[in-house]
């Protein structure tokens, strides 16, 4: 299988979870990935995990100056780009009242600011009929209680995809979002105080979820490969849910 | 290819052109038999010859239970149980409202609607636990276009059937998703005019209304079609797949 042969992309937040898995995926089909994540250790696993074919760059999306440094090592590379997968996220769940402005500042700053900027400090490097994929959430579709600031950051990166496939459809680059369900990542994990925590709710979430399960990194991974590649050449704009059903049914 | 189907059993209904014709030959070439259904049984015979020996042409009205009844009959002996089922076969009448006639609705309604409804009940005693069905339904079911009420509602309530029968068919882990394509390279434009300078002028300004300014290619919903058999979207159920290069959402 090579669907992205001579490819080159960027998976942020590709060090764990979707992120990992849609790095390991494209490698297999032939691309060239560079990974990014905020922890050097983390990042130095996954490259042995994927392998080959794989630089990895630490930097925090929500910091500009580690996006310039991102994009100055891949232009030295690589000279261009051609899928981005946008998959850096935080979250941390609590109720409103609990909200504190850090709190606040820290979830937009990643995935709103941080989405946006992974985007525009890109598109120098983007080639022509490049695609882009925005990893949002099922969340943003449903009310969800303790979700407000994630839900709200990932509604905003829904509206980025439509606004940025209107911007740049004249140049042929496709931009769409991948909103998951409930997926087996640390993500999950680092919503909770323990792994015992953390594995009730799983199950909790599996309940929540009409197929009775949570979903598998590969299965978004796979999802990525479809929107990334020639196979998903005339979709644009749109927002790909694979969530078990939870908010579709 | 890929083999992505090998020992895979589908069945398409309206496969015997446009966009059902593109899915059963890129199902074929992916390994799977394919049953196709239409009306006309000398355009079926013509698609037979291009799909190949994989494929297997069965005369029938989808809005006729009988003809449906008769279909998976023969699919199941023929083939045996089904993977994919791919719910097709539809027909695009368009007209103002002041003039839309009782006919036109029931004709539209009875293929699209009624069609889809009944091609998924009367496939369940041979569809495999586990298979995924696929209902097209089209980008108007998202956004108002002239012309295109009655059509427009039949292609909201196949959407709104794939939310239902996933519910339905959870204990029997059949998954069902929705593929809304927006204009598409078919014959279909030729079924508004007998005239075909006309169809491909109609087809040429649905194109240029897309922001990707082109109709799709056939080819672009089989792959669509094929990714939404394959284990690849095992996660998803009750969704949609807009395909219609950016025209609902941009």
């Amino acid at each position: 299988m090579a669907k992205l042969k001579n490819k080159v992309a960027v998976v942020t937040g590709g060090s764990s979870g979707i992120g990992l898995a849609t790095a390991k995926k494209f490698v297999e089909e032939g691309a060239y990935v560079f990974i990014t994540g905020r922890r050097q250790s983390e990042l130095d696993k996954a490259v042995k995990e994927i392998g080959r074919n794989v630089t990895a760059i630490q930097g925090d999306i929500s910091r500009l100056e580690d996006l310039d440094r991102l994009y100055t090592i891949i232009k030295a590379q690589k000279g261009s780009l051609d899928i981005i997968v946008a998959s850096a996220g935080f979250v941390e769940i609590m109720y409103t009242p609990q909200v504190s402005s850090d709190h606040f500042d820290k979830t937009f700053d990643v995935n709103a600011r941080g989405t946006f900027f992974t985007v525009q400090k890109a598109l120098p490097l983007l080639n022509d009929k490049a695609s882009i994929v925005l990893v949002g959430s099922c969340v943003y579709l449903k009310g969800f209680p303790q979700y407000v600031t994630y839900g709200a950051t990932k509604a905003a990166i829904r509206y980025f995809t439509k606004a940025w496939a209107a911007e740049l459809k004249d140049r042929g680059i496709r931009v769409n979002t991948l909103s998951p369900g409930a997926v087996d990542t640390p993500i999950v994990d680092g919503q909770f105080k323990t792994a015992e925590e953390a594995a009730a709710a799983k199950a909790m979430f599996a309940q929540f979820t009409p197929l009775g399960r949570i979903g598998k990194p590969e299965e978004l991974a796979a999802a990525a490969l479809f929107l990334a590649s020639e196979d998903s050449s005339y979709i644009t704009g749109v927002d790909l849910v694979a969530d078990g059903g939870m908010t579709q049914l | 290819m890929s083999g992505k189907l090998k020992g895979k059993v589908a069945v398409v209904t309206g496969g015997s052109s446009g966009i059902g014709l593109s899915i059963a030959k890129r199902f074929a070439e992916e390994g799977a038999r394919v049953a196709i259904t239409g009306r006309n049984q000398a355009t079926i015979d013509k698609a037979i010859k291009e799909i190949g020996p994989n494929g297997l042409g069965i005369q029938g009205d989808v809005s006729r239970l009988d003809d449906l009844v008769g279909v998976y009959k023969i699919v199941g002996e023929e083939l045996g149980k089904v993977d994919a089922l791919i719910v097709n076969a539809g027909v695009y009448i368009l007209g103002p409202l002041a003039e839309f006639t009782e006919e036109q609705f029931d004709k539209v309604s009875d293929i699209n609607f009624k069609g889809a409804f009944f091609s998924v009940q009367k496939a369940l005693p041979v569809l495999k636990d586990g298979a995924s069905v696929v209902l097209l339904s089209s980008t108007a079911n998202g956004k108002g276009f002239p012309n295109h009420a009655a059509y427009s509602a039949t292609k909201a309530a196949i959407r709104s059937l794939a939310r239902s029968f996933s519910v339905e068919l959870l204990d029997r882990k059949i998954r069902v998703n929705t593929l809304s394509p927006g204009p598409v390279d078919t014959p279909v434009f030729s079924t508004l005019t007998n005239n075909e300078g006309e169809a491909k002028a109609m087809m040429e300004a649905m194109g240029n209304f897309t922001p990707l300014k082109r109709v799709a290619s056939s080819e672009e919903i089989a792959a669509a079609a094929l990714y939404l058999v394959s284990e690849e979207t095992a996660f998803m159920l009750g969704a949609e797949l807009l395909l219609d290069g950016g025209l609902r959402e941009l």
